[in-house]
């Protein structure tokens, strides 16, 4: 294709093509700017017991520290948790109303569903956070783990279904029918043929999904009891009286642990894929 | 819509909302039965405490851990209106110890939240009678105080040009070049509003709507001048962003530690002392374990190291004394040498009221931005 | 033309199958419906119940009243909504600026390293993002670290005094929205064809020319994604402001909050945010009528 084209590459295309990969290389330095620096200041030795921009000096103490602090680590693991079964009930769900927000027969349902789907990003998080609190204050229902995870998964599943609703709007609809055709229902069409194709949509909507509930700030303070609390929460809190470096050790541990399961998994996904075409 | 009957002294969110189901006997009955029972089922060996983040001394848990084999269980809120808000609601049920403010004592009282305090089962007599028996919590009724500090001014005296000795002296070094725009305030509309009302003579807990915003509108004139309400970094007031900062007596000690050329003042006429308390939740699951902890807070060696794990003063009388010569700045701790108890008052919420200094705040905040 | 339930593009009808794909679909859909009715519309139906009654400072005394809502209509309120709506649009802007040049690399010109591309960006969103904010103003402090740089590049004097300023709550808004920008916009970009842009070229189209004439408007229902997704958001943020931007000016996400929280105000906080949401569902809504919907272009 390219052999036949009429015009020629010059300088100014190559000075963009330049430029974009700056562009982009820039984007990615000014996102791992932070938590560089972040796990930089985890050794910083901070001034009595609070951090400092300065560097003042280099210890290892804050990740004992951290792991001594009862409430940061019970925080962390309890994020981690949250935001796990969150990303996961926010994926199927989210899978689904993304799908049914295009493929839905009916064009009313399907205006219905993308409306519901963007209120579920307009309403303030203090507002879900209040209302939540008070429903089930009223329904009586115990507040623990479910229902935090219950709380923050809304947001989530918009967030998936419009990720999910942007793929599916590139997907053939005539292999659907095809399947249709040849006798499959609409549950297994939606298993064998739609959801590979929109498998790489489902992997960026579940990192996204997880990343906003494990980041989740505002629903959660409403909703932590006193049994379960979240490091967003707590640091929050912590930036009242000046958080101590331990809490960045404690964020740069937990980055670091999160960066091993994924590439772990990465490490499986390529191993399978790498049997399969064998 | 007729108002809801309140069955109980309980919260307004727990019960009425179940009357507005039309069902507010039975359900009273119902819930209380509920909740009670799954109080008693919490198992023992627990304990539930609702505080800041790293408010406690992670070596002094442990010493209660190996002496108990209990560890408490601390979660943690962002700000004390949004403790209040959680422990007015059933999402506070199976708290035993919280740490409110002083000023949130008087209305978790009111709201029948509080389980009063069993003199018989704690000594207070080792703690400092300036912070016994204060306005917010008369004869100590439901709270014990774990902690305090004081509202004072840090500042860069060259950059100041001269000394602060009252709140007038602040809001004219504000208006300074040099100072201007560079300024950090409180966030919260009793402080900020606070320092005006003392000025003109006023009490802070018994002025109305009108006195309020008369006050205000000084704050809103000079909110131009103020660059930030957030939480203070000493970081900012050591490399001189910020010259001129309402705060506490810790963080001007931690600024203080990186740039000793900085002062720290508590203005007259008035200042505020808050203090931070544990009090106890009603029905809270665990209550003699709280009870013991509370005893085992109470030590002196205890208060002596969560005051320098914190930077906070604990309520010890003579702590001072004990603490040990090898503590930085140990004076700036209790906000210097000669913190005058009697010109400090500590702040009540008043529902009549309060809405007004939050409003008010919000606007002083628009007039900065 | 969409072909109805059961029946394939050449027109054949699969009758057995087509009551059967209809209670399939509705059960798909009905789904998540139904998990967000009960975590979602319920609470908010209670909201709005609650708009109508009076404070207990702390508790809600049901009655029907419209005085919370006339405080939230009051001239200061109406002030921060516009106010916010102009900071979201603002923010959003520049989130796309930004985002659009990255996400056109990596579609036009990645294609064995594409998931590596995107993978990089979405990395840091593994940590907390409140450490990374807190990072971020060490980073932009004074003595930092950006004023090392900006001054070791000549494009800065002396100290650096960005905290706590309009400038440094943009940079973290970006910071916290460039992903969420750049997804859709990846999507979308994906697909326009590179024959097209060729064809364009090659009928005599300067690069600025075919970008404007032809990949922009393609590119319309992932930039209209992007602005949602990150617009809608933006109008209730709360904690970048306060730590970047030093809570200076008032947007709706601390005003609503501070209802809730300091004056333990529920009717008032609720009335305001109904009005909100009613404000913003008009806006998308007139902005979906002109976008006619985000359809695809070409559809």
């Amino acid at each position: 294709m390219t052999a036949e084209r009429a015009y020629r590459s010059d300088w100014r295309d190559h000075a963009m093509d330049g430029g974009l990969v700056l562009w982009y290389a820039a984007a990615v330095i000014f996102l791992f700017a932070p938590i560089i620096a972040a796990i930089v200041y985890s050794f910083n030795l901070g001034v009595v017991n609070k951090q400092t921009a300065v560097l003042t000096g280099w210890t290892l103490q804050w990740y004992p520290a951290a792991w001594h602090d009862l409430s940061l680590r019970r925080a962390v693991s309890a994020s981690l948790v949250v935001s796990f079964w969150s990303a996961l009930i926010s994926i199927v769900m989210g899978t689904l109303l993304g799908y049914a927000i295009v493929r839905h027969p009916s064009p009313k349902v399907r205006r219905f569903l993308a409306g519901f789907t963007y209120m579920l990003l307009i309403v303030p998080e203090s507002v879900i956070g209040v209302s939540l609190l008070l429903f089930f204050a009223v329904t009586r229902f115990p507040l623990n783990t479910a229902t935090l995870v219950a709380g923050i998964t809304p947001m989530a599943i918009a967030v998936v279904a419009l990720v999910i609703r942007a793929r599916v709007l590139t997907l053939d609809r005539e292999v659907e029918d095809a399947a249709a055709d040849l006798g499959s229902t609409r549950i297994a069409t939606l298993w064998l043929v739609i959801l590979p194709q929109l498998a790489p949509a489902v992997a960026v909507g579940g990192v996204m999904a997880y990343t906003f509930s494990f980041d989740n700030l505002v629903v959660s303070a409403f909703l932590t009891t006193a049994r379960i609390n979240t490091l967003p929460v707590y640091l929050y809190g912590s930036l009242q009286y000046g958080p101590s470096p331990a809490v960045y050790a404690a964020a740069a541990a937990v980055f670091l642990f999160t960066m091993l399961l994924l590439a772990i998994a990465v490490l499986v996904y390529w191993g399978t894929r790498r049997r399969a075409t064998a | 819509m007729t108002r809801i009957l309140r069955s109980t002294a309980r919260s307004l969110t727990r019960r009425s909302v179940l009357g507005l189901l039309g069902a507010a006997p039975a359900a009273a009955a119902l819930t209380s039965v509920g909740l009670r029972a799954s109080r008693a089922k919490a198992a023992t060996g627990q304990l539930n405490i609702y505080s800041w983040p790293d408010y406690f001394s992670t070596a002094d848990l442990e010493a209660y851990a190996k002496k108990t084999g209990v560890t408490p269980n601390i979660s943690t809120y962002d700000s004390d209106d949004t403790m209040f808000a959680k422990v007015n609601s059933p999402a506070g049920a199976g708290f035993d110890i919280v740490i409110p403010g002083s000023s949130w004592i008087k209305q978790l009282a009111a709201k029948g939240l509080l389980e009063e305090i069993d003199h018989g089962k704690l000594d207070l007599a080792s703690l400092d009678p300036h912070l016994l028996n204060r306005d917010y919590d008369p004869g100590n009724k439901y709270s014990i105080p774990k902690d305090w500090g004081l509202l004072g001014v840090i500042y860069n005296p060259e950059a100041v040009g001269g000394e602060i000795k009252t709140w007038e002296d602040f809001f004219k070094a504000g208006e300074k070049p040099g100072v201007s725009g560079k300024i950090r305030m409180s966030d919260s509309g009793w402080e900020t509003i606070g320092p005006e009302l003392w000025l003109q003579g006023k009490d802070w807990n018994a002025v109305g709507e009108a006195e309020i915003r008369k006050a205000a509108e000084r704050l809103k004139a000079f909110a131009k001048h103020v660059k930030s309400f957030s939480g203070l970094d000493a970081n900012a007031l050591a490399n001189g962003s910020i010259v001129l900062a309402q705060t506490n007596q810790a963080k001007a000690r931690a600024a203080i530690g990186l740039n000793p050329k900085l002062k720290w003042v508590v203005p007259g006429p008035w200042s505020e002392l808050w203090v931070d308390n544990y009090v106890l939740i009603k029905d809270a699951p665990n209550l003699e374990q709280a009870y013991d902890f509370l005893a085992f807070q109470l030590r002196p060696e205890i208060q002596l190291a969560e005051t320098e794990y914190i930077g906070f003063p604990a309520a010890l009388n003579g702590l001072r004394d004990k603490l040990g010569a090898d503590v930085k700045d140990a004076d700036l701790i209790f906000g210097g040498k000669d913190v005058d108890f009697s010109k400090l008052t500590s702040f009540v919420v008043n529902p009549e009221t309060v809405g007004f200094y939050s409003q008010l705040q919000t606007e002083i905040q628009a007039a900065a931005g | 033309m969409k072909p109805a339930v059961g029946r394939s593009a050449a027109g054949r009808f699969n009758l057995r199958h087509a009551s059967a794909a209809q209670t399939a679909d509705h059960f798909l859909a009905g789904i998540p419906t139904l998990w967000l009715a009960i975590f979602f519309l319920a609470p908010l139906g209670f909201t709005v119940v609650f708009s109508f009654g009076r404070s207990t400072f702390g508790g809600v005394a049901l009655d029907f009243t419209f005085a919370n809502y006339a405080t939230a209509l009051s001239g200061f309120y109406g002030a921060a909504f516009l106010r916010t709506l102009v900071f979201a649009a603002t923010a959003s802007g520049l989130c796309l600026l930004v985002a659009f040049p990255a996400a056109y690399f990596i579609a036009r010109h990645t294609s064995r390293f594409r998931l590596l591309a995107i993978t990089l960006i979405l990395i840091p969103y593994f940590s907390s993002f409140l450490i990374r904010v807190m990072a971020l103003t060490m980073l932009m402090s004074r003595e930092g670290f950006l004023e090392m740089i900006l001054n070791a590049l000549h494009l800065h004097q002396g100290p650096l005094d960005l905290l706590d300023t309009q400038t440094a709550v943009f940079v973290g808004i970006v910071y916290a929205y460039l992903p969420i920008a750049v997804v859709p916009l990846v999507v979308v970009l994906d697909r326009i064809p590179k024959g097209l842009t060729e064809a364009s070229r090659d009928l005599g189209a300067t690069r600025w020319e075919t970008f404007l004439l032809v990949t922009l408007p393609l590119s319309r229902p992932g930039i209209a994604s992007a602005i949602m997704l990150t617009a809608v958001p933006m109008l209730g943020e709360m904690v970048i402001p306060k730590l970047l931007g030093g809570s200076r000016g008032v947007l709706m996400g601390q005003a609503l909050s501070s209802q809730y929280l300091q004056a333990q105000n529920y009717p008032l906080g609720s009335a305001m945010a109904v009005l909100v949401l009613l404000g913003v569902a008009v806006i998308v809504g007139l902005l979906a009528w002109v976008t006619k919907g985000f359809a695809e272009v070409g559809r």
